[in-house]
């Protein structure tokens, strides 16, 4: 396949013909929705790790991230995110490049989005129902909120959060528009 | 020439076929999977006979203490979300075995929505698992206690329905990946 469409590629020197045959193109939105997604996670792993907040009752007690296992997780799983968005914002670039690599791209791009996929969701729900426990605590099992005390750490956790479930949402989207593009090129 | 098309024709069905036959026992794995995660921490109840001192100068009293499912929201969101991928799971599965690969719309939908449980489950698996895991070892740092000690057949049935959902959300995950493999 490729050994053919190379040299046609090269001869007509015009990019319309090759994605026209290949069928609807949406490489340019797939580059803006990786650069989202770097910048939801670069966004979510910054507000996580500076939300230290040492408070004094009497004897001074900080709150870290790293106190608990569910955000040292969520902070690990948006750095290799932010990590695997510039690696594939790249991939998507050569990809308009060069169009006959088009559909083989797609499939491994489909391929790796939906672990990432995975693991950010996760991510956000570990992250989510910590946050939601140090809210409102769990008298059943004598568990205190912690956010009347901690409630600079508290809005940075929960915008952290927030920021990390637009991430998720963003890799949705990239399966989906990866997954709608599949569809549109392989010709019934 | 003709026979190469015949030949790529023929090829072609033969693995349609052997998909579609994945694609429907992936789709009964992931309902099986996702219905007795659900059966599992729905019958998830303990109750235990703690004894409580008040004071030092009285005995201390047994007060029993229940632990059900219900009581946390995570655990909560983690049935709901199974319980729609598992709903979701069924009707895929029929519309799969009634419809194969022609309605071109529906096959796209399925996609989309794929991906979209993929999504739920995981998160819903995460926020269980956080859960258990604080209940396990508990966090010294904000006095949360764990719990498992005492209530330990409670525990190990939230861990092997978090399993049994985590297998669920994998073969889910499969099926996206199947997706995007039937289309070369």
């Amino acid at each position: 396949m490729a050994s053919i469409g190379d040299p046609e590629y090269k001869a007509s020197s015009t990019p319309v013909p090759a994605s026209g045959s290949g069928g609807a193109d949406y490489f340019k939105f797939d580059v803006i929705l990786r650069f989202l997604l770097f910048a939801a996670s670069l966004a979510a792993v910054l507000v996580m790790v500076t939300g230290n907040q040492t408070e004094y009752l009497p004897l001074p007690i900080p709150a870290k991230f790293r106190y608990s296992p569910a955000f040292v997780y969520f902070v690990a799983a948006f750095s290799v995110s932010g990590l695997y968005s510039i690696i594939t914002t790249l991939v998507s670039l050569s990809a308009i490049r060069k169009p006959n690599l088009k559909t083989k791209l797609l499939l491994q791009l489909i391929f790796w989005d939906a672990v990432m996929l995975g693991i950010l969701a996760s991510a956000t729900g570990t992250a989510g129902s910590m946050a939601y426990l140090g809210l409102k605590g769990n008298k059943h099992t004598n568990w205190n909120k912690i956010c009347n005390i901690y409630d600079k750490f508290c809005r940075h956790v929960g915008v952290s959060v927030a920021v990390g479930l637009f991430g998720s949402i963003v890799v949705l989207l990239l399966i989906w528009v990866s997954a709608y593009s599949i569809h549109s090129r392989v010709p019934k | 020439m003709e026979v190469q098309s015949k030949e790529l024709k023929g090829s072609g069905v033969a693995k349609s076929s052997l998909e579609g036959k994945c694609n429907l026992l992936l789709r009964l794995c992931a309902l099986v999977l996702t219905l007795v995660a659900v059966g599992v921490i729905v019958s998830d109840k303990q109750t235990k006979v703690v004894p409580i001192r008040i004071s030092d100068s009285l005995p201390p009293l047994d007060i029993p203490v229940t632990a059900k499912w219900h009581y946390m929201s995570a655990y909560v969101y983690y049935v709901v979300a199974n319980v729609i991928a598992c709903a979701y799971a069924t009707l895929s599965f029929i519309i799969a075995l009634a419809n194969g690969h022609k309605s071109k719309l529906l096959v796209r939908l399925i996609t989309l929505l794929d991906a979209t449980m993929v999504a739920l489950l995981f998160s819903g698996n995460g926020a269980a698992l956080a859960i258990g895991v604080l209940a396990k070892h508990g966090n010294s740092h904000v006095l949360w206690n764990k719990v498992c000690n005492v209530f330990d057949k409670f525990c190990n049935q939230v861990a092997a329905s978090c399993l049994i959902s985590l297998l669920g959300s994998l073969v889910f995950l499969l099926l996206v990946m199947l997706h995007g493999l039937r289309r070369t």
